[in-house]
């Protein structure tokens, strides 16, 4: 029979057993929260910046973009309003910058901080596109208002001659070859709230002529002609590229008044290129340049980060905004960057710009379109 | 060592102190988001957000937000029309307003119905359904707009124009009940063969296997598509609005919602149930005035009245021909929302140079229609006009809410003139001539103007057309 025997274990050891693997993780996962911006909290003092957001709120709601202001100090904090709104907000000054989507509400703001500090930047652009499905472009197609952009089937891209699709509100989808009794029209945001409606607005003057208004009467009098064409969806909606992109889409609105960089963002976001879902540029397009407008130091900290970081750029690319340097010239790294993911490069300023009428007639002429209270 | 695990420990507690201290909020929610209990306690397990939720239906609710932190309704285009929509919305599911059927039912309405089809079959009383009360719930106004739409036909929303006339009575002739809570009265009932609701109510009581299987009815001429926005009333709870949203959104919370309610993700990539990828087709569009639901709405308060229409129909031997073959082919394909429904009163004055003969009949199934059509069949023809003597019979037999509409292609030559006609004081019911051939635009358009009706010219369209553009009118 043997004796029982002691293992005599160091007390010292056992807790170093117990204790370094945990640590090693710990530290580990430290080290690269350290190196990715995350933990920055406990170490840095985090800066929150307030802001005003229309449709270009998306950028600053990506994770991968909050976790890079983080890791330079900085949380935004983003309250999502329409363009339109935004201008008018009253307690604008409360806010460290704001970030509209086109000229119109730009000025305004401008206008309202006379005197006061503000900064404008523009980091980027991205062109308003009426957003459709395939069978739907192609019936546009068989009623000669809009052509393919490029060779070949499953285009992504169509040119639509907007004084041609103007004319088919008279008609229907299933005057085309649809399964669809609804009559052809193009639906957006409110023109009163939102920048992607008012360009809508924008689209259809330009069926009625080049040259924009130079006389209130004249605005008036265009706003008169362009009304039928927007009231004709109803009640207008929110911003239309969420639910343009579900698989109900469809059934929200067949054409949806959209940005090019939430279509691109969206198709990058794919395994495989979504060939049913297509965008419509009118001959004549109109790019939106939101102009990040800054009102205090933090706010300039956020506009420079924007011009200069070259993370923060390259993620604006990889959302779907062609990027602009300081000289406002564009930068190529958006047709880089998404010819390498496969997808075709949008026929963005190919073909003429809108002219849009002067911002204080171009808003008269939306008051009277959006019927705007 | 010991100094090292505590400064660790310190490290481990600042990166917890972040959590945000538990908050009630109170919201106003659409009755039938009562399901979203389960999801809302994960919801307050994950965020610290409990929601104290009360339930009312959603035009009901969209009659004020006041005393809520959040509202959670199923559209928020009720509050947008008032333009008392909150700043803050987002869309955290959808579900459309479709038709569930019995399956014994399904076959009646064809392959892919209409509602054109389904308001045929119901006003002939071959078709009961329930649905939610369009006074009190988004889902029955839905509804109600949606059919409306439809019967319109004019493939644009709804103006006030398009709603002048009520043509959502056939429709309404095979509702079998109007009710807050229409599923829990559907499973009390065995008499009624279809529902309408939003698809995710439907889906939910097949799950239940509280009744037999509801066949889904997406109608072919479009539906109407609650989306479900989360709206921050109180700006103050910006902060816990905003986890509450982005937990909703998450692929996590989708995935529950779309599980355990039936309603369909908005996040694009989550994995769907079979039943959740039907083809929804088109969708109707949303009207952008109040009037417009004020008056379908009243349409609505005033269904199953009984009403009256006297057609006074021109038997003059000019009709021989084309022009009787045109009507009579006019009364046989009166269908969809035109047909004539259960509860009306359809008379028919036959005249010529006097009253040849005078028919009514009370709807209550389809062999009523087939006596109506008995009447219009008949090769009587005689000589002479005697328009304004016919009106003036017909105007003697109106009880209640009538109607009278006149057929004539010819000028008035016996009897009394238009002159005497309008002499005497003619009451509130209003005719609709419907004019063709060599008939006299000027008289015909005395009468209607002086009575409240209105001429309708049968010159560029069919009769057909014509009786289906006053159809509803009052």
């Amino acid at each position: 029979m043997r004796e029982p025997e002691f293992k005599v274990v160091d007390p010292r050891r056992r807790f170093l057993l117990w204790f370094v693997p945990p640590l090693a993780v710990f530290v580990a996962g430290l080290v690269v929260l350290l190196v990715s911006g995350h933990i920055t909290g406990p170490f840095r003092p985090v800066t929150v910046v307030r802001a005003l957001f229309a449709s270009k709120r998306d950028f600053f709601q990506d994770e991968q973009v909050k976790r890079i202001l983080m890791a330079r100090g900085y949380q935004v904090h983003v309250t999502p309003i329409g363009s339109r709104d935004l201008a008018d907000k009253p307690d604008l000054d409360s806010y460290h910058f704001v970030f509209p989507s086109g000229h119109v509400a730009n000025e305004h703001v401008k206008s309202r901080r006379a005197g006061k500090h503000v900064v404008p930047y523009r980091p980027f652009f991205t062109p308003v596109v009426l957003a459709t499905f395939r069978e739907y472009a192609d019936a546009l197609v068989r009623a000669k208002a809009a052509i393919p952009h490029g060779q070949g089937p499953n285009q992504l891209y169509y040119d639509l001659d907007m004084a041609a699709f103007k004319e088919l509100s008279k008609t229907r989808w299933s005057d085309w070859g649809l399964s669809n009794g609804n009559r052809v029209i193009a639906q957006s945001p409110d023109p009163c709230k939102a920048y992607s409606g008012a360009t809508l607005v924008g689209f259809f003057a330009t069926a009625f002529g080049d040259e924009p208004p130079q006389t209130v009467e004249a605005a008036e009098q265009l706003a008169l002609e362009v009304k039928p064409f927007v009231d004709a969806q109803g009640q207008a909606g929110e911003d239309m590229a969420p639910k343009y992109f579900v698989p109900e889409g469809r059934t929200h609105a067949v054409i949806a008044v959209i940005y090019e960089h939430q279509y691109i963002a969206y198709q990058l976001r794919q395994k495989t290129v979504d060939t049913e879902r297509v965008l419509l540029y009118p001959t004549k397009q109109h790019q939106s340049t939101p102009e990040l407008i800054s009102f205090t130091p933090e706010g300039d900290r956020i506009g420079e980060l924007m011009m200069n970081d070259p993370e923060l750029r390259r993620r604006a690319v990889e959302l779907g905004f062609h990027s602009l340097s300081w000289n406002g010239e564009s930068a190529d790294d958006f047709g880089t960057y998404i010819a390498s993911r496969g997808l075709p490069k949008p026929p963005a300023g190919d073909a003429g710009r809108v002219q849009l009428p002067k911002a204080e007639l171009f808003e008269r002429m939306l008051d009277i379109v959006g019927d705007c209270k | 060592m010991r100094v090292l695990a505590a400064v660790l420990l310190l490290l481990l507690s600042a990166c917890t102190s972040s959590t945000p201290p538990p908050v009630r909020l109170k919201v106003l929610a659409s009755t039938e988001l009562a399901d979203l209990a389960p999801v809302l306690a994960e919801l307050r397990k994950a965020t610290g957000v409990e929601l104290a939720v009360e339930y009312r239906g959603t035009v009901e609710a969209s009659r004020s937000l006041a005393g809520f932190d959040l509202a959670w309704l199923s559209s928020g285009r009720f509050l947008r029309l008032r333009g008392a929509e909150p700043e803050l919305s987002a869309s955290v599911m959808t579900s459309p307003v479709v038709l569930g059927v019995k399956r014994g039912k399904r076959a009646a309405l064809g392959e892919r119905p209409t509602w054109a089809d389904i308001a045929d079959r119901a006003a002939v009383g071959e078709f009961r359904y329930g649905m939610a009360d369009p006074r009190v719930s988004g889902g029955g106004m839905a509804a109600l707009i949606g059919v409306a739409t439809a019967a319109a036909g004019t493939g644009a929303p709804l103006r006030p124009q398009d709603v002048s006339c009520d043509r959502l009575q056939g429709f309404l002739a095979g509702r079998a009940f109007d009710v807050p809570d229409p599923v829990a009265e559907f499973t009390r009932r065995s008499d009624v063969d279809g529902l309408v609701a939003h698809e995710s109510e439907l889906l939910a009581l097949n799950a239940s296997g509280r009744v037999e299987p509801l066949e889904i009815v997406y109608p072919r001429d479009g539906i109407v598509l609650s989306d479900y926005p989360l709206m921050l009333v109180e700006p103050a709870h910006r902060e816990s609005y905003d986890r509450v949203v982005e937990w909703l959104r998450s692929s996590a919370a989708q995935k529950m919602i779309a599980e355990r309610t039936w309603r369909r993700p908005v996040d694009p990539s989550v994995v769907r149930h079979e039943k959740l990828r039907a083809d929804l087709g088109t969708a109707l569009y949303f009207p952008d005035s109040q009037e417009v639901l004020d008056r379908l709405l009243l349409f609505h308060d005033r269904a199953g009245d009984g009403r009256q229409v006297v057609f006074v129909l021109d038997y003059s031997t000019s009709m021989r021909g084309e022009r009787i073959a045109g009507l009579r082919e006019a009364f046989a394909s009166l269908n969809g929302f035109d047909r004539f429904y259960v509860g009306e009163t359809v008379t028919i004055v036959r005249f010529a140079g006097s009253v040849l003969e005078e028919r009514s009949v009370t709807v209550r199934g389809r062999q009523d229609l087939d006596t109506l059509l008995s009447v219009v069949a008949s090769d009587d023809l005689r000589d002479n006009t005697a328009i304004w003597a016919a009106v003036e019979h017909a105007l003697k037999l109106a009880r209640g809410e009538t109607t009278v509409v006149l057929m004539t292609d010819g000028e008035n030559n016996t009897g009394p003139s238009v002159d005497e006609f309008l002499r005497v004081g003619r009451g509130e019911v209003p005719v609709y001539p419907i004019r063709f051939g060599e008939a006299s635009t000027a008289e015909l358009d005395r009468v209607a103007q002086a009575s409240g009706g209105r001429l309708v010219e049968a010159g560029a369209k069919s009769l057909l057309e014509a009786v289906r553009e006053i159809r509803g009118c009052r």
